[in-house]
């Protein structure tokens, strides 16, 4: 599902880079990455997706090669093939809950917005329980109710994979618990792979595979 | 496209306030050189149209603007009388119809405008409801007027004089209400007329009162030969009825007695030469074609114009420069947005595309609401601007 080999990334600015000799996810892996703040694990997320492309080396994610797609492409396929969860949510305030939901079909012409699309997000609604509040607005939800929205988000357009960074960062210890039992539930419904940023060590037992981004070999802040 | 202006819509109208401010001045904006120029042209077409329609008009010598805008819009200019026996004159030479104006009076705030029955047959003045003038204590009024004071055949209006507060002046004349005319889009709907006899009753040149023949004695202060001399008891009559009528007269000879202006008709083109040429040289009086007066004030209007129009596009200039503020001000608030797009996968064209369109959907409202406005003023303003402006109503 993603693998990475010899890969060597560094901002144009200077002051960062990060090196990733070899790093494997299988399909279907509960897969944690976890390092101190500045070690490169939302870059790794970059590369990941697509969003950043490395000097050197080789990024296959989801079967196909995103190092060497055009920005264009890499937009394409990040839209179709991946699911973002973020820390801050980002959720639009002039959207309600359902329109929120169905962002990324609004963003991208390779997404249809038709019945199945609008049935799928209701239905991911009523599975993480913020069926009820389809009409309301963000700021009116509480910090769990946001946060399963943004998770609705990323996983209504059926991606291969999510890509959370530090989704559960600003959720109390049983919203955390309780937003990472649905994450994993709808991950495995789905058959997805799921790579999240944590810095909570408390959580990586549920994981099946956990990245120390720290530890690999030449990232250095 | 649709997925754009579908945010662009959801984005405007959560933020409403922003959204209308914004609407609204780029309407102000786009509207305001639209409007302005519909009623610089529906003033200069009124003005023109009513003055082509004069051919003549005779005054006292002074302000020409003054004496048309006086004689033909009914508004009070304070112009230096001609008499009765100038019209007269004109009548004399066989070469035009003189129809007599006296203006500069008011009943119930309305211009009151003593004239003749052919003023009416002149403009063209038809009688919606009632009759003509017949009589003298009669009046016919315009449309505006019978809507605005709700007067009828029957009912009766009071003059306004000047000397209200003066005991030994004048006091209102009741004006009999006989006829109310159609509408005809200018000065004549908010005007009261009545024969130009009875303007100059209303203005005190004649008057009716109890009969000092048959007065009892301690109305008289004194009777010598023919003459009799009363005191304030005497009964003057602030109406003229069927009954008094015969009791009212006026003093002095009716050929001194005052007229605003006299609209000359000539009986050909010829008869209009001639007529110039005989007061082209007279010292105390003149006789002009108001269309040429106003062609000069249109010809003022007009520079005024383009010195408005150059404010107009400053003014426009700063808008499209804060309108452009804002929005430049919103999207850098949005950052957040904009980033969480890029990172789903957003493209930036389409990045683009969702602000254009919400600046599109701005502007074109903007546009729709100016069209809208400039085409109601244009097509429909005319009476409204004619009253704001002509008439400072």
């Amino acid at each position: 599902m993603i693998e990475l080999r010899d890969v060597r990334f560094e901002y144009t600015r200077g002051g960062f880079s990060l090196r990733v000799p070899e790093l494997q996810i299988s399909p279907g892996t509960r897969a944690a990455a976890i390092g101190p703040s500045g070690s490169g694990k939302t870059t790794l997320l970059n590369l990941i997706s697509g969003i950043e492309r490395p000097e050197a080396g080789r990024i296959d994610t989801a079967g196909v090669r995103v190092d060497s797609l055009s920005p264009v492409a890499r937009r394409s396929f990040r839209i179709t093939n991946i699911g973002f969860v973020f820390q801050d949510f980002l959720l639009l305030d002039y959207l309600d809950v359902l329109q929120n939901i169905l962002y990324p079909y609004r963003l991208h012409h390779d997404l249809r917005l038709d019945a199945d699309a609008r049935n799928r997000a209701k239905r991911l609604a009523a599975d993480l329980g913020i069926d009820r509040h389809l009409d309301r607005r963000p700021d009116e939800l509480s910090q769990g109710e946001r946060q399963r929205v943004a998770i609705a988000r990323a996983l209504v357009t059926a991606p291969k994979l999510v890509l959370a960074d530090e989704p559960t960062g600003n959720l109390d210890p049983a919203t955390k618990q309780h937003a990472l039992d649905l994450l994993f539930e709808q991950c495995n419904a789905l058959s997805m792979t799921l790579l999240m940023v944590t810095h909570d060590h408390g959580l990586l037992d549920r994981f099946d595979q956990v990245v120390d981004v720290s530890a690999l070999e030449g990232s250095q802040p | 496209m649709k997925d754009s202006l579908y945010l662009a819509w959801r984005y405007l109208h959560h933020h409403r306030a922003k959204t209308l401010l914004l609407v609204l001045s780029l309407t102000v904006f786009l509207g305001l050189p639209l409007v302005m120029h519909a009623m610089s042209a529906v003033i200069q077409q009124s003005l023109l149209a009513r003055a082509e329609g004069t051919p003549l008009l005779l005054g006292k010598k002074g302000s020409s603007l003054d004496l048309v805008v006086e004689a033909l819009y009914f508004q009070p200019k304070g112009i230096e009388a001609l008499t009765a026996a100038d019209a007269d004159e004109v009548d004399a030479t066989g070469l035009a119809l003189a129809i007599p104006m006296r203006t500069g009076l008011l009943a119930q705030q309305f211009p009151l405008v003593g004239t003749s029955l052919d003023y009416f047959a002149f403009r063209g003045l038809e009688t919606a409801d009632g009759r003509a003038l017949a009589k003298l204590g009669e009046c016919v009024i315009g449309a505006d007027v019978a809507a605005t004071l709700g007067l009828n055949p029957g009912d009766s209006i009071l003059t306004s004089p000047s000397t209200l507060f003066d005991l030994a002046g004048v006091y209102p004349l009741r004006l009999h209400v006989v006829g109310t005319l159609q509408p005809s889009y200018g000065p004549d709907d908010r005007a009261v007329f009545v024969d130009v006899r009875t303007a100059w009753v209303a203005e005190g040149l004649g008057h009716g009162h109890q009969d000092l023949a048959t007065a009892s004695g301690d109305v008289l202060l004194k009777r010598k030969g023919g003459t009799a001399t009363a005191n304030a008891k005497l009964v003057q009559y602030n109406e003229i009825t069927d009954e008094n009528a015969d009791s009212f007269h006026f003093h002095g000879d009716p050929a001194s007695h005052p007229l605003s202006a006299v609209i000359v008709v000539p009986a050909d083109d010829k008869a209009g030469v001639l007529l110039r040429g005989r007061f082209v040289n007279d010292s105390a009086r003149q006789l002009l074609r108001p269309a040429q007066v106003v062609e000069g004030l249109n010809a003022q209007i007009f520079r005024f114009e383009r010195v408005l129009q150059i404010i107009v596009w400053t003014v426009g200039l700063a808008t499209a420069l804060m309108f452009l503020l804002v929005m430049v001000l919103s999207w850098r608030l949005r950052a957040d947005e904009l980033r969480t797009m890029t990172r789903l996968g957003c493209s930036r064209w389409k990045a683009v595309q969702i602000m254009s369109a919400e600046v599109f959907l701005m502007v074109g409202t903007s546009v729709v609401l100016a069209a809208f406005f400039g085409f109601v003023i244009a097509h429909y303003g005319e009476t409204w601007l004619q009253n704001l402006v002509l008439r400072g109503s």
